[in-house]
């Protein structure tokens, strides 16, 4: 690893001028993938900018419910106070359980919403020191000559990563916002803060240099409104998935109002299944409905050569969790 | 003594089917422990003697040692599959800051074989000088043509690997008998095949017969700790060395690295005090793909200073060993009753630049009731990283071979599986287990169930599964020299220098000298870990125990003979007339006695202090060991799983591991040696894989993040049965579990997941993608 120095700016403003002085400063906030990256040689940054010593900016921590029932979440609210947030109801129930399934135990003590939100692709290639991929500026993406069992079945193109991030998948399926600090302050829907390769395959957000992430706001919750995450890891423990899903149903008087599912690590970016949201709306919960929309949820899918097992998969596992968010009872 | 043998009947073999057998030992043996032996510590579950040291971060173990003024080493490792050295220059790396010394470990001309193959190395005052260091060694390569997977490198047309001859690496941890080999054709080389009657024959005597390819992976030893050494030159002659070694052969280590510099043996002082694991990659001073005994050695020499060097992770799963992959065709013949009349096994496995890629006796030597059998192996070379032997060589591979194809066979014959294989086994003690384990895991009841779910089509489906183990007692005569001593406050001192891999060796020896002079546990103090301590075996081949405890108890016995001189001095008694009782009390008939401590404070100089080996192994009883004198270790294990059909996603619920090992040491550190051997086998079934890519040749996994090694969640619910066996062998009777333990597990979960989804995945590990294609979720 590439000696650096720790700047600890007690500010916002201060942590923004760090990042901004050079482009080897990166800002540190649990600094989980940030190391891994530096151990690695992928990182070199000559300064790490600690975000955890700013003090003037208390939403960065804050895990906060506001009169109308929005929530508002720091960046530096870690995996584990997020698995453990009793106050969630079952509205947020898909972050919690995404919280909750990520990772270890010791990671997730560590970890922030914000760097996971931010951290760069598992992909094998680019994540070998030696290999030079698309994302790395090589000419193009190694997985799809290569072995590609858990890249991109959806948007792929002309890279094939997954987007690493479980907590996005459930941030997509709650409709959150992300706020960001930059020379202007700024909020995005969620779904606008991820960068597709087709646009840029060197990046996966969209945070300008110096930009920073400050809280994820989620919108107060709609009676009957209830959601449910799950994955499917080859390792139940510390595994990243090979798919996984958040869905957010509204459910009254027996009709499905709303219906948001989402699924991560099958796409470049958080992906919406719209398609199995269109199958839900408007119809009552029953195992067939649930079934259509489950294959309905892979809907354009472009596998390649050997991920083709991900479209069951990922079925599978959008109608396992539809049982379940909906109440319907699964087949013995 | 008198130089004749002495003739003992015994009570050997298992519980209902004991017999009195006749066993010849040679002069000064005692009498060896049998059935009727009632042993007061030994078989106990003790607790291991350096648990509290483990579990609290004291025990120091070769990562830990820190010597003034040590240097670190790194090694420059080859980026390509094939390339040629065109040239090769250390001299920046040299004058970098802070190097002491640099050598190359390759020159021009040099063909490199493998992504990781050592070229150069540094050592320097700390780990970030020697990796700037390394940066400016200029390396020009000429690329070559390679191939990495198994299919690709047997073709015609493939790059060859070798093109000089190939010479075999054998190891402590290879099975005795195996390899050797025949000329290579292209990148395979044949390695001689097993053989009973004619198998072709066989076949076309079939009604029924089955024929398919199973394969297996490129599975790594990943020993939590990684291969590392310390070397320190002595003196300024430099004709003494210190070395601190994780390994699983202190000696092999101590021979290595004097034969490497010139040195006698007797002056090379290898030291290892505790082992993070081995599984059987750490043999000798070099890992099998690195030089790593050389480089720390020679870089101390040049530095003139310690040299430290640790292999980081990637290291450790590229250069330092692997269990080969297997491509298996097998081919089985029945009778319509189900009577098999033929075996017929081509298997083809890489160990990638190196050699050892055979599939086990299995096939060969289970199911023996089959009158033709043929298993034919070859070692297939590909640029990849060398394998070596791991926790039963060949012998998982194998084992889902023929298990997976009896499954396959017995669902088309209509027939139980279990009852296929209890037909044509022919151990008595095998046939106990697979009985014991039919009942105690409720087999029939859970096909049932099974038959149930697959009927109903449901999503959980749970199925059950079985599969053999076989090994031999590899007990070494003559090679362990164990010293037990007592010394005149009471304190009873036992010294060799074997390792202790993990398994507990040194508690166990503790126990056994504690049993003969029936002292507590508690007095008895171990040393090991140390060449100067007397040889020993290496930790392979599930041989420490046999050959190790023998050792401790003629010793033990040697001593306790002359405090019994001591005692009939003391007592005015004839030495035959003393009884040693608990305690350490000796007796004389008219009830006159000295206790232990008394006894000990008229030992006459420092101590009583006595060194034994052990001889050749003297019986059998009651099954031998494939074309040996040895006797045949049966094990088996039943697996339950659960499989998600929406998913994929199969997991082990429970494994039945049932075996026999002799006579039972320690019956808690065997347990937990089981436990290991489950939890190896399990990921092996299900996760464990090196993954390389066809294109660059490197290895895309090599990390404990895609390399998925079983956790905590991943592990079934495991229980132990044990069914003892009075062997006759040694002064103990304890033969070894370390291999057989692993060698079914795998097979089992195949079969239990076959009969969960009523298809065969032929392919390991069974990840979700396989499960979803044998239920035709991805067609």
């Amino acid at each position: 690893m590439k000696p650096f120095s720790l700047i600890r700016p007690a500010s916002l403003d201060e942590a923004r001028a760090a990042v901004t002085a050079a482009p080897e400063h990166v800002l540190r906030a649990g600094g989980v993938d940030l190391i891994d990256q530096m151990k690695e040689g992928l990182a070199r940054p000559s300064a790490l900018v600690e975000l955890r010593t700013v003090s003037d900016a208390p939403a960065l921590r804050e895990l906060a419910r506001d009169g109308d029932g929005a929530w508002s979440l720091g960046a530096l609210v870690t995996l584990a106070q997020l698995a453990a947030a009793s106050e969630f109801g079952a509205e947020l129930a898909a972050l919690r359980e995404a919280a909750g399934s990520a990772a270890t135990p010791s990671i997730r003590s560590m970890a922030t919403l914000g760097g996971n939100l931010l951290q760069r692709p598992r992909c094998w290639y680019y994540r070998h020191a030696e290999l030079v991929c698309l994302k790395k500026g090589g000419s193009h993406c190694l997985a799809i000559n290569g072995d590609h069992r858990y890249h991109a079945i959806l948007g792929g193109g002309p890279s094939w990563i997954v987007h690493p991030s479980t907590l996005a998948s459930a941030l997509l399926a709650l409709d959150a916002r992300v706020e960001l600090a930059g020379a202007e302050a700024r909020a995005l829907p969620i779904a606008e803060l991820f960068v597709g390769p087709k646009e840029d395959a060197t990046r996966e957000h969209r945070l300008a240099p110096g930009e920073i992430l400050t809280r994820v706001t989620i919108p107060a919750a709609a009676p009957g409104q209830r959601s449910a995450y799950e994955a499917v890891k080859e390792k139940q423990s510390h595994d990243w998935p090979l798919a996984e899903v958040a869905v957010n149903v509204t459910v009254e008087s027996g009709t499905i109002k709303a219906a948001r599912v989402a699924l991560g690590h099958v796409a470049p970016i958080p992906w919406r299944a719209e398609a199995a949201e269109a199958a839900l709306v408007g119809q009552q919960p029953s195992a067939a409905l649930i079934e259509r929309a489950a294959a309905a949820a892979t809907e354009g899918a472009k596998p390649l050569k050997r991920n083709a097992y991900k479209i069951p998969l990922t079925r599978g596992l959008v109608r396992a969790t539809l049982h379940r968010a909906l109440e319907v009872a699964s087949p013995a | 003594m008198a130089g004749a043998d002495t003739r003992h009947t015994l009570t050997l073999g298992f519980e209902g089917a004991l017999k009195k057998v006749s066993v010849a030992t040679p002069p000064g043996e005692p009498r060896p422990w049998d059935a009727d032996t009632k042993t007061q510590v030994v078989g106990e579950a003790v607790p291991r003697v350096d648990g509290h040291l483990k579990t609290s971060g004291a025990a120091k173990y070769t990562h830990d040692i820190n010597l003034p003024d040590m240097q670190h080493a790194l090694v420059l490792r080859s980026p390509h599959a094939c390339a040629v050295i065109k040239s090769i220059d250390i001299k920046a790396a040299e004058n970098a800051p802070g190097v002491s010394a640099c050598v190359a470990l390759a020159k021009a001309s040099d063909r490199v074989l493998f992504v990781g193959q050592d070229v150069a190395a540094v050592a320097a005052a700390t780990p970030e000088a020697a990796r700037e260091a390394l940066a400016r060694i200029q390396v020009e390569y000429e690329k070559q043509p390679f191939v990495v997977a198994l299919e690709k490198a047997m073709q015609d047309d493939a790059p060859l690997v070798h093109t000089t001859a190939v010479k075999e690496r054998r190891t402590e941890g290879d099975e005795p008998g195996a390899g050797g080999g025949a000329k290579a054709r292209g990148n395979i080389r044949p390695a001689p095949s097993m053989k009973k009657g004619d198998a072709k024959r066989g076949l076309r005597q079939a009604k029924v017969t089955h024929e398919a390819v199973y394969t297996t992976q490129v599975h790594t030893h990943t020993a939590l700790e990684t291969h590392s050494i310390v070397v320190r030159w002595d003196d300024a002659k430099q004709a003494r060395m210190t070395v601190w070694c994780s390994t699983q052969s202190i000696f092999s280590v101590r021979g290595e690295m004097a034969e490497m510099f010139g040195l006698k043996p007797q002056d090379v002082h290898v030291i290892t005090n505790f082992l993070g694991g081995g599984f059987g990659a750490k043999f000798g001073a070099s890992a099998p793909g690195s030089r790593l005994g050389f480089i720390a050695g020679e870089l101390a020499r040049l530095s003139k200073k310690p040299v430290s060097l640790l292999l980081d992770r990637r290291e450790e799963h590229t250069c330092t060993g692997n269990r080969p992959d297997s491509h298996q065709r097998v081919t089985l013949g029945a009778t319509e009753g189900g009577a098999l009349t033929a075996i017929h096994v081509v298997g083809h496995g890489s160990a990638g630049i190196g050699t050892g890629a055979g599939i086990g006796r299995n096939a060969f030597g289970i199911y023996t009731k089959c009158p033709n059998i043929l298993v034919e192996s070859a070692d297939v070379f590909t640029h990849a990283g060398p394998g070596t032997a791991f926790r039963a060589p060949g012998h998982p591979q194998g084992a889902f071979g023929i298990e997976s194809a009896l499954n396959e066979l017995a669902a088309k014959l209509g027939l139980d599986p279990l009852e296929l294989r209890i037909a044509h086994n022919e151990h008595p003690v095998r046939r106990r287990q697979f009985e014991l384990g039919r009942d105690a895991f409720q087999w029939a009841d859970k096909r049932r169930r099974a038959a149930d779910q697959r009927g109903r089509n449901t999503r959980m489906r749970t199925g059950v599964g079985v599969a053999a183990s076989i090994w031999g007692d590899f007990g070494r005569a003559k090679a362990a020299s164990v010293t037990v001593t007592v010394t005149p406050n009471g304190g009873v001192e036992v010294r060799n220098g074997v390792q202790d891999i993990g398994t507990g060796i040194g508690t166990v020896m503790a126990q056994v000298a504690a049993e003969v002079l029936r002292r507590p546990l508690s007095t008895v103090t171990v040393k090991i870990g140390d060449s100067e301590l007397g040889s020993s075996v290496g930790s392979g081949g599930s041989q420490t125990t046999s050959s190790v405890t023998p050792a401790v108890r003629n010793a033990a016995e040697q001593v306790k003979a002359r405090l019994i001189a001591l005692a009939a001095e003391a007592l005015e008694a004839p030495a035959a007339k003393i009884t040693w009782g608990e305690g350490g009390v000796a007796s004389a008939r008219k009830g006159k006695s000295i206790e232990f401590a008394a006894l000990c404070k008229k030992i006459k100089g420092e101590s009583i202090s006595e060194s034994a080996t052990r001889p050749q192994t003297y019986g059998s009883h009651p099954m031998k060991f494939l074309g040996s004198p040895l006797y045949q270790i049966a094990g088996v294990q039943f697996a339950e799983v659960e499989v998600d059909t929406w998913t994929g996603v199969a997991r082990a619920r429970k494994v039945l591991a049932i075996h026999d090992c002799g006579r039972v040491m320690n019956e808690l550190t065997l347990r937990s040696q089981i436990n290991g051997g489950v939890i190896l086998g399990t990921g092996y079934a299900l996760m464990e894989q090196r993954v390389m890519d066809g294109r660059s040749g490197v290895m895309l996994n090599a990390n404990l993040e895609s390399y998925k090694c079983l956790g905590a969640r991943d592990v079934p619910e495991i229980e132990v049965l044990l069914t003892e066996v009075h062997v006759g062998n040694n002064s103990t009777g304890a033969v070894g579990i370390g291999e057989p333990a692993t060698i079914p597990t795998a097979a089992a979960i195949a079969g239990a997941v076959m009969d969960a989804i009523g298809a065969p995945v032929r392919a390991l590990p069974i990840t979700p993608d396989r499960v979803l294609t044998a239920l035709g979720a991805t067609s």
